[in-house]
Order: C-alpha cells, then sequence, then structure tokens
C-alpha cells in the first residue's frame, strides 16, 4: 500500500497527492458516519413495555453523553441476541449470564460492564422451587411431575436446573417429567408454579426476591430446593470490532453515569445504582455449569 | 340306576360350574353416586367417571349405577346417603366434601370413593373402606390475579355456611387478602333468598367459593354482579358462555377418571385403604376478555400470558 502510494507520487506527483488525501478525508468522513448510531440490544422481560422504559432513559443519557443516536432493540426472545447479533448489526446488547457467556465465547464479544442493583446486588442466582404444600422436597420426589423453566438460553431457567438435575440422577427431561415447559419469563416461571400450572419451577433469585418483596405469599408458599452460584446477572457487551474508542468512551459514560446529576436520574429509572466494569473471566461459572449440564442437553435434543 | 347316577352326576358338576362362572362373568354390582349438587362441575366428572369406568369394565360385569342428586342441604345429603346404603350398592362414589362428609356419618361398610373434593388433606376422611381424589386450588393466586386487574379494597366472598368446605375457602381466602389489605364481607348463600345480599352489598370484587348452593343460581349471580359491574373470580371451572373474568380451577375429568380406575381396583378386589388417594394439583387458569370488555377491565398484557386460555 505504501509502494503503491509512492509510486503514484513519482508518476503523477502533486496531483496524486491531492487526490489521495482527498479519499483520505472522504474515508475518515464515512467512518464517523458509520459511528454515529449504536444499536443496543435487549433481552425481553416479563413486561417489556416497563423494561423499554427502564433503558429509554440510558439510552438517552449514552446518545446525548456520546453525541451518537443509541438505539435499543427488544430481541424477541432470550438467545436471540447472539443468534442474530450479526444480522440484526447490533453492536451490543445487554447480555444474561447464559447469552453472554455464548457471546464471549463464539462470537469473540467483549464485556463491558455491568449494573449494579438498588439493593446493591450485581449478580443473580438460579433458584429451583416448588410449593411447599407439594410434597417435592428432591429430586427423587421431581419423576412424573411436570417442570417450568424459562428458556433455553437462560442461566438460571434452564442451564442450571438441567444441571442440577444431571447431577442428581435425572438425565431426561424428556421422559422423567410428565410435562416440560418454556414459560418465555422469570416472573411467568414463579407465578406458574405458585398456581399450580407447574410442580416445579426455576427461575433467576433477583427476580423471585422482587415479586416476593411484593407479595408476602410468594415466600409463603414456594420453597426454594436448590439455588445456583451467582454471576453477573446483566452485562453490556460490545462486538469485538466496535472502535475501540467508541468502546472506550461508552464505558467510561456508563462507569462514571452515577457521579453527574442528569446520569443519576437516568440509573434511577433504570433501576441501577452504577455500572462496575466487567470480566470475561467472571463467566466461567457458567462455562463450569454448560459443562455439566451438556449430557442432559444433548438428551432434550430439540428443545436447545 | 348306578350305571345312570354314575354317567349323571360328572355331567350335573359341569352344568354347575359352568352356572356359576357364567353368573361371574355377567355379576352385577351397584355402584352408589351421591352428588354434593347437581352442578356441571360434578355432572361433567361423573360423565368421565362411567366412560372410564364402562371401558375399564368392559363386558366383564354389568354395573348398575344409582345416582343421587340431592339438593344441597345437610339432610338431604344425609338422606341420599342412608338410601344408597338401604340399596345395599358395592360401592359409593361422592362429589364434594358434603356428600362425602354425610356418607362417612353413616359409618357404613361400604366402600366409598370420593372426588371433587378442595384440599381433602384438611378434611377428616381417614379410614379403611374410604379413598378417592380431591384437588388444590391456591386461593392466594386469585388474590394476586385480581389486584393485577383492577385496585380494590374490598372482597365479597359467595360461600355457603352449611358447606365446610366452602367455609375452609372462605376462612383462607380472608387471611390471605388481609395480608395484602384488603377486607373481606361474607356473603352467605344457603337459599336463592339469599342473592338478595348481592343487590345490597357492592364489594369491589368477588370470589366465589366452591359451594354447590352457589352454583346452583351462578348465572343469576353473575348476572347481578355484571349489572354492578363487579369482577367475579371462581375456582370452579365455566363454559364460555358463562361472563366469568377469571377462573383457576382443576378441571373436573381427571377426577372421574381416577375415581373410576379406584372403582375398578375395588369391584376387582383390591381394599379401598389400600388404594394411595390423591390430590389434584394442576390448575388451569382462564380469562374472560368478553367479561372485562363488559366491566372497563383491559388486560395487561403481562397477566394475559400467563392464562391457559383466553375466552375472546
Amino acid at each position: 500500500m505504501r509502494q503503491g502510494f509512492l509510486e503514484i507520487c513519482r508518476r503523477h506527483g502533486l496531483v496524486a497527492l491531492l487526490l489521495f488525501l482527498l479519499l483520505g478525508t472522504t474515508g475518515v468522513s464515512l467512518a464517523a458516519e458509520q459511528a454515529e448510531e449504536l444499536l443496543i440490544g435487549i433481552e425481553p422481560e416479563h413486561n417489556i413495555f416497563d423494561q423499554m422504559e427502564r433503558y429509554r432513559h440510558l439510552a438517552d443519557y449514552l446518545s446525548d453523553h456520546l453525541g451518537i443516536t443509541v438505539r435499543l432493540t427488544i430481541m424477541s426472545r432470550y438467545g436471540e441476541g447472539i443468534m442474530r447479533f450479526k444480522a440484526r448489526k447490533l453492536d451490543g446488547a445487554f447480555l444474561t449470564p447464559y447469552t453472554a457467556s455464548m457471546g464471549i465465547r463464539e462470537l469473540n464479544l467483549d464485556p463491558v460492564v455491568h449494573p449494579v442493583g438498588l439493593n446493591n446486588d450485581l449478580t443473580s442466582k438460579g433458584y429451583i422451587f416448588v410449593r411447599r404444600d407439594s410434597g417435592i422436597r428432591t429430586a427423587a420426589d421431581m419423576r412424573g411431575k411436570s417442570i417450568v423453566f424459562v428458556d433455553p438460553a437462560t442461566m438460571e431457567g434452564y442451564l442450571f436446573p438441567l444441571s442440577y438435575l444431571q447431577q442428581n440422577g435425572i438425565h431426561d427431561i424428556n421422559n422423567d417429567f410428565s410435562r416440560h415447559y418454556f414459560s418465555g419469563s422469570h416472573a411467568s416461571a414463579i407465578f406458574a408454579v405458585l398456581d399450580g400450572r407447574a410442580d416445579i419451577g426455576a427461575a433467576k433469585s433477583t427476580v423471585f426476591k422482587r415479586l416476593a418483596d411484593q407479595d408476602s405469599s410468594i415466600r409463603q408458599e414456594l420453597h426454594i430446593i436448590s439455588s445456583s452460584p451467582a454471576v453477573p446477572e446483566i452485562t453490556l457487551c460490545v462486538r469485538n470490532e466496535l472502535d475501540p474508542q467508541l468502546r472506550n468512551r461508552l464505558a467510561r459514560a456508563l462507569l462514571e453515569m452515577d457521579k453527574n446529576l442528569r446520569g443519576q436520574e437516568a440509573l434511577a429509572h433504570f433501576m441501577a445504582l452504577r455500572f462496575v466494569k466487567a470480566m470475561a473471566s467472571e463467566f466461567v461459572k457458567v462455562e463450569a455449569m454448560l459443562e455439566e449440564a451438556r449430557p442432559a442437553l444433548l438428551e432434550a435434543g430439540g428443545q436447545e | 340306576m348306578h350305571f345312570f347316577a354314575r354317567l349323571l352326576l360328572p355331567i350335573l358338576l359341569a352344568v354347575c360350574m359352568a352356572l356359576t362362572a357364567a353368573a361371574d362373568l355377567c355379576a352385577e354390582v351397584r355402584i352408589g353416586v351421591i352428588m354434593t349438587g347437581d352442578i356441571p362441575y360434578y355432572q361433567a366428572m361423573h360423565k368421565s367417571f362411567v366412560e372410564e369406568l364402562t371401558q375399564q369394565l368392559g363386558s366383564r360385569q354389568k354395573v348398575e349405577i344409582i345416582v343421587q342428586k340431592p339438593f344441597p342441604n345437610p339432610i338431604s345429603w344425609s338422606n341420599a346417603a342412608r338410601k344408597l346404603i338401604a340399596f345395599d350398592v358395592n360401592l359409593m362414589v361422592t362429589y364434594g366434601w358434603p356428600a362425602t362428609a354425610a356418607a362417612l356419618h353413616e359409618k357404613s361398610t361400604i366402600p366409598l370413593i370420593y372426588a371433587g373434593v378442595h384440599e381433602p388433606d384438611h378434611a377428616a376422611m381417614a379410614g379403611k373402606n374410604v379413598t378417592g381424589c380431591g384437588y388444590k386450588v391456591p386461593l392466594s393466586s386469585i388474590v394476586r390475579y385480581l389486584k393485577n386487574l383492577k385496585s380494590f379494597q374490598t372482597l365479597g366472598v359467595l360461600y355457603s355456611s352449611i358447606e365446610e368446605d366452602s367455609v375452609r375457602q372462605y376462612e383462607a381466602i380472608r387471611g390471605l387478602a388481609g395480608q395484602q389489605g384488603i377486607l373481606t364481607r361474607k356473603i352467605d348463600i344457603r337459599s336463592r333468598n339469599d342473592l338478595a345480599q348481592l343487590k345490597e352489598h357492592s364489594p369491589d370484587a368477588v370470589f366465589i367459593t366452591g359451594s354447590s348452593l352457589t352454583h346452583l343460581w351462578i348465572e343469576e349471580i353473575l348476572a347481578l354482579l355484571g349489572q354492578k359491574k363487579i369482577p367475579a373470580a371462581d375456582i370452579l371451572p365455566h363454559p364460555p358462555e358463562s361472563e366469568v373474568l377469571m377462573t383457576l380451577s382443576h378441571p373436573p375429568q381427571p377426577q372421574g377418571r381416577m375415581a373410576a380406575e379406584m372403582a375398578g381396583q375395588i369391584l376387582a378386589g383390591v381394599s379401598p385403604g389400600s388404594i394411595a388417594a390423591h390430590t389434584f394439583r394442576e390448575t388451569e387458569l382462564v380469562f374472560h376478555q368478553g367479561a372485562a370488555r363488559s366491566l372497563g377491565i383491559n388486560f395487561p398484557i403481562h397477566l394475559l400470558i400467563e392464562a391457559t386460555r383466553v375466552v375472546r
């Protein structure tokens, strides 16, 4: 490239040099245009309208702070961000533990930050729970019953319960349960067990706690049989090819937003205290769980 | 003579044995059935019971089923049980706790199978001649969903003080509502005249217990509630044309089928006490959008997705 440039200079002198500079300027301008918008994906929660409202304030803050438009898009279901990260031209996504882990491993996504919740909680656990009056206390009692998972792409709502079942001698969810299904959200899985629409459920601890704080009957009626190790609940991961300068500006904007009034307001709407730096090593526990659950995942086959 | 006697004796024996065997093949049994009330829930349960039993027994056994559908009150339930004992039935089947309690009260030696009993663990019905199946609907879920649909301070509870299970449901929902700061108002239905209470009281929402008396006049009750735009939730299922805003219930058919399986075992000689009783815990959550429209209520999308079925 450099040799070519010198050759052109030798042959065409100043005209060529001017043309090169012009092209170079246009190139810079094109690059700037490409970075005028950031498209960030969000995995759906129980009430996507509330969720969109929470994230909207964050996107507005970042747009103003970075001087570029930050757009949000709700992915149709958990895990879609990973399958369609490239196809949807996402620059980043707020991902739950299993999808973040998959994204880091398979798409080389770069974990940037985690939000710290209003209760100063950064992590979530997976819970496996039953109704207290169900008589189910161990994995052995679960055979022949119905179980509700959240989504095949959730750590708390699928990977963890599969890993627990695998460790406790239940290897085939297709045959060892009378019925199994995916509720689509953590709250729905909790309500399904409360109502008696499923005997056993799995969901994440933060949603369980939030619902139980709103309704005391939930703690009275549900019994937690097992809980997973804690892992970061939400992680903003960006594509590896994102302009490093923009990536760093984005990270800085989020890490420092609790230090100014506008940022604090946006954080309050987002229901977080602050953001903290994320590291790929935090997902080792999820990878270990994946290894434990792998035989059951293979057995489940079509559900993956 | 001696020759004829020697020839006839085996023939006579063979004929006797054949007749005995034939009688056994078509032995007739009588099953007595008591419904706590002649309501669709128990009718559907009984239909499934008969279908399953017919399938199980085939032509092996002739079965006569005597069905008693007394008007729901303690004397009628008791009379129904006594009638079946007088008929000398081989087996009694009861639907609902009040009919079961009446049959148990007679202390008969006739095997008893119950079905359609809410929270059978809470009802005292131990005995070597008794088994059966019931269901449990978590009442806390009813309060939770009603709260999500409408902000309310008072909850009317339609129950019947002569139906013990219905009283238990009232007590349970009163405790649950109290935890949420909601006041409950008893609406005791013992006769049709008691429906007038619905004209006097206007609670913000109404919970309908599994009382048979209440369900005998359910359409009138729903019409009265509809006039006052009071939403209702029930623990018994309803047909789509019946505009109950929300039901959280266990379908009657599995209980009917299980009662028939138990009956088949008992008729085959198994002791009722050795057949494990069962409580069905699976429920169906049904939202009625037509009822919601009439009441001016919009189902939030996050609630609709919880429903097993939405009646549109």
